[in-house]
């Protein structure tokens, strides 16, 4: 999500009820005779409130479960996700008085410390992230359609090889050729293209050994075609080296690595999207389960 | 041959429509490790509350004067609702008194309410300001219609702390000892000695009880009469906390010496009159009669009693007697005592003069406690500034507010500026014995 203009008034808000807050904190901690303590009654109210604004932040999740209820906007709940999670942060600072001396108090405040930074880090991702991809990625795709839509641009490149060299499993053009004309030895595909069986062989024995293993295995390490302007200078070879009959098929063989590159880019921005989430979320978890309890047993003593 | 194209159509073809009902990568690793870690710091709390180990809800360390009772929480928690098991005043009470702060404070906070656990090892006295000035920021008596008797506003140390009592308008030493200060700390010329000119130290005179160095000049020529050492102070305080009164048999008879009379090597006592009248009637009786052939020997005039005229020639040792005892008053009662004590002189010749009372202050500030061992860092005349100037017993030598807050004041690099570093809110002489509430078995098990 953009940190746009829409924003502000959460951000009006939120700094207005951390200026109310700290003021009630430091007349408070000023004046209490031990300090200030959770447990006091504003400290507590200080628990209270930070405890349900971590819930509220904690709540977005279930919200996106749920897309068709009418719970508001989920824009709406992402700022206030934003904006409240990050405020909850100084309220339980207040609530705790600055200190965490127990061992449960000090791993949920470091636990809230790496969910907050992990939360912030992300909201700037998200905030500048989102532009690179479409200027980047322009034939993004569902990141979860990923693997299946690259499955799908190697099997059209090999339809796209067959028409002109015939079925790339099994044998070999120049054995069919042998057998019959090598439009009867495609069997199923047909030759579109009308060349000499020796430029056949060689399209072919080109595209099994150079383009057929990148689109099979794009994230290969030390791919060529991986790298566009390497790419682009194979293909530029290729056009030379083969008959000029084949530069359409080269032409959208080409097209479809560049895709299968922009699906490898758009996978590196996924994980730079989404990855600070693999902390963020166990952790915000794990601290709601860990402050449930801790509310309940501070109580008690 | 056609070109590849991306229409919307061949673009749906591709999409597998039951794409979301399996999860792959990041959203997979999101999931499995909320619910590990989630699962992990549930199973941990849930562990400790079923196997009884509160460590993990501990707020903190205890004091150190609470660390025997370790993890056991029973000790202080006790069941205040059928929930709750707070800290009372009951529990602190059972094994030590908290005797009231004053007769006139117009409330008694909770035990717990200044005294804070599980805020790490530390003094459990080392209240927050906050405790006393709850108070004394605006103090008030039970009595409404009488003003308290101390200062009503007081919000810090470094902010109103007001001056000492003692240094105030209208209050000097009470000390009847005439004492000067400058003549006897002189820089320049020093001071005259039993073995020549000395240059004297504050701590030659003024030490802490129990401090036994020799005086560092050299001891009386003349032997004292039953010399005895001074009272030892505040008892209870820390055994150096503060300096012991100057005494005379200490720091002063090696230089004020008391001898009445030439043909004595002793001193007179150092006590009440009536003693040293007594002490040198028998010393004149017992020589006269052990030297008979002195009765008639007429002794020099004494340098020391100038305008004495000189006396008649006795003629038997009681008259002896009596004209040595005229003049060995003479010269204690008018000269040697009177240099430093304040004296009153009865009508009659019979009646022995009166000595006021020396009324040494031991402790300038009974309000406060002060330890003059932990301040031995501090050179004396940094502190008490007119130590060395000072000529007269009325001066109060003791150091302004201004010269404790250059040091104790807020700020990083400063030294302890709270109220318990030099107050304590218990009156601890109503302190009452407490028998421990706990067995050794119920501390160890």
């Amino acid at each position: 999500m953009r940190i746009d203009k829409t924003h502000k008034p959460w951000l009006i808000v939120t700094v207005a009820l951390l200026v109310l807050g700290a003021i009630l904190y430091l007349v408070y901690a000023v004046g209490a005779p031990g300090g200030p303590r959770g447990g006091s009654a504003l400290g507590l109210t200080f628990g209270i409130f930070g405890y349900a604004m971590m819930l509220y932040a904690g709540a977005l999740g279930a919200r996106k479960k749920v897309p068709t209820w009418r719970l508001g906007k989920t824009k709406t709940w992402m700022r206030g996700h934003l904006w409240l999670g990050l405020l909850s942060l100084p309220v339980i600072l207040f609530h705790a008085g600055f200190s965490w001396r127990g061992p449960l108090t000090a791993i949920m405040m470091w636990i809230f410390f790496i969910v907050i930074i992990s939360g912030v880090v992300g909201a700037v991702i998200q905030h500048l992230v989102p532009r690179m991809m479409t200027t980047r990625v322009p034939m993004e795709t569902i990141y979860e359609e990923i693997p299946h839509v690259r499955a799908q641009l190697c099997e059209e490149a090999d339809q796209l090889v067959a028409a002109v060299c015939g079925p790339l499993d099994g044998e070999t053009p120049a054995e069919s050729a042998e057998g019959g004309s090598p439009g009867q030895a495609a069997g199923a595909v047909a030759l579109l293209v009308d060349i000499e069986q020796e430029d056949r062989a060689r399209f072919r024995e080109i595209y099994m050994a150079k383009v057929r293993p990148f689109l099979k295995d794009p994230e290969a390490p030390g791919a060529e075609l991986a790298n566009p302007r390497r790419a682009a200078e194979v293909f530029d070879s290729l056009r030379r080296l083969l008959v000029p009959q084949v530069r359409g098929v080269l032409d959208d063989l080409e097209n479809i690595c560049e895709e299968e590159q922009q699906l490898s880019h758009q996978i590196k921005i996924y994980r730079w999207l989404h990855g600070w989430l693999v902390v963020h979320v166990p952790l915000s978890i794990a601290l709601l389960v860990m402050g449930a309890v801790h509310a309940v047993i501070a109580l008690r003593y | 041959m056609a070109g590849r194209t991306r229409t919307t159509k061949k673009l749906a073809q591709r999409i597998n429509l039951n794409y979301f009902k399996e999860l792959h990568g990041i959203p997979r690793w999101r999931r499995i490790l909320s619910v590990v870690l989630g699962g992990l710091g549930l199973i941990w709390l849930v562990w400790a509350v079923a196997s009884g180990n509160p460590k993990p809800f501990n707020a903190g360390p205890v004091a150190h004067s609470h660390s025997m009772f370790g993890q056991k929480c029973s000790a202080c928690h006790v069941s205040t609702s059928s929930y709750q098991q707070a800290v009372t005043d009951k529990q602190c009470l059972a094994c030590h008194d908290g005797p009231i702060h004053h007769a006139e404070q117009t409330f008694v906070p909770a035990c717990a309410d200044c005294h804070v656990e599980h805020k790490g090892v530390f003094r459990m006295a080392s209240t927050s300001d906050a405790a006393c000035t709850q108070c004394h920021s605006d103090l008030a008596a039970k009595d409404k219609n009488s003003p308290p008797k101390f200062e009503a506003k007081i919000s810090g140390f470094d902010k109103s702390h007001p001056e000492f009592l003692t240094l105030r308008a209208g209050h000097a030493d009470p000390g009847t000892i005439k004492f000067n200060h400058q003549v006897h700390l002189d820089q320049k010329k020093g001071i005259r000695g039993p073995h020549g000119v000395v240059q004297l130290k504050c701590v030659d005179c003024h030490r802490p009880p129990g401090a036994n160095e020799a005086w560092p000049y050299g001891t009386a020529e003349i032997v004292q009469a039953s010399m005895t050492s001074g009272p030892v102070l505040s008892p209870g305080l820390p055994s150096r906390a503060y300096m012991a009164p100057v005494n005379y048999q200490e720091h002063c008879s090696s230089c004020h010496t008391l001898q009445f009379d030439k043909r004595f090597q002793d001193s007179v006592p150092h006590k009440e009159p009536k003693v040293v009248y007594e002490f040198v009637v028998k010393k004149l009786t017992e020589y006269i009669a052990a030297h008979p052939d002195q009765i008639h020997v007429v002794d020099e005039p004494d340098k020391r009693l100038p305008s004495r005229p000189v006396p008649p020639v006795p003629r038997n040792a009681q008259e002896w007697v009596a004209y040595k005892l005229s003049d060995a008053q003479l010269l204690l009662w008018r000269k040697a005592c009177k240099e430093c004590h304040s004296m009153s002189y009865p009508q009659g010749d019979e009646k022995l003069p009166e000595v006021a009372k020396a009324r040494i202050t031991t402790r300038w500030l009974p309000h406060a406690s002060f330890d003059h061992q932990a301040h031995q860092m501090v050179s004396c005349e940094s502190c008490h500034t007119k130590s060395t100037t000072s000529k007269e017993t009325s001066d109060v030598l003791v150091p302004g507010v201004q010269v404790c807050q250059e040091c104790h004041r807020s700020g990083a690099n400063a030294a302890e500026a709270r109220c318990f570093e030099c107050h304590t809110y218990h009156d601890w002489s109503k302190e009452k014995h407490v028998n421990g509430a706990f067995t050794v078995k119920q501390l160890t098990d």
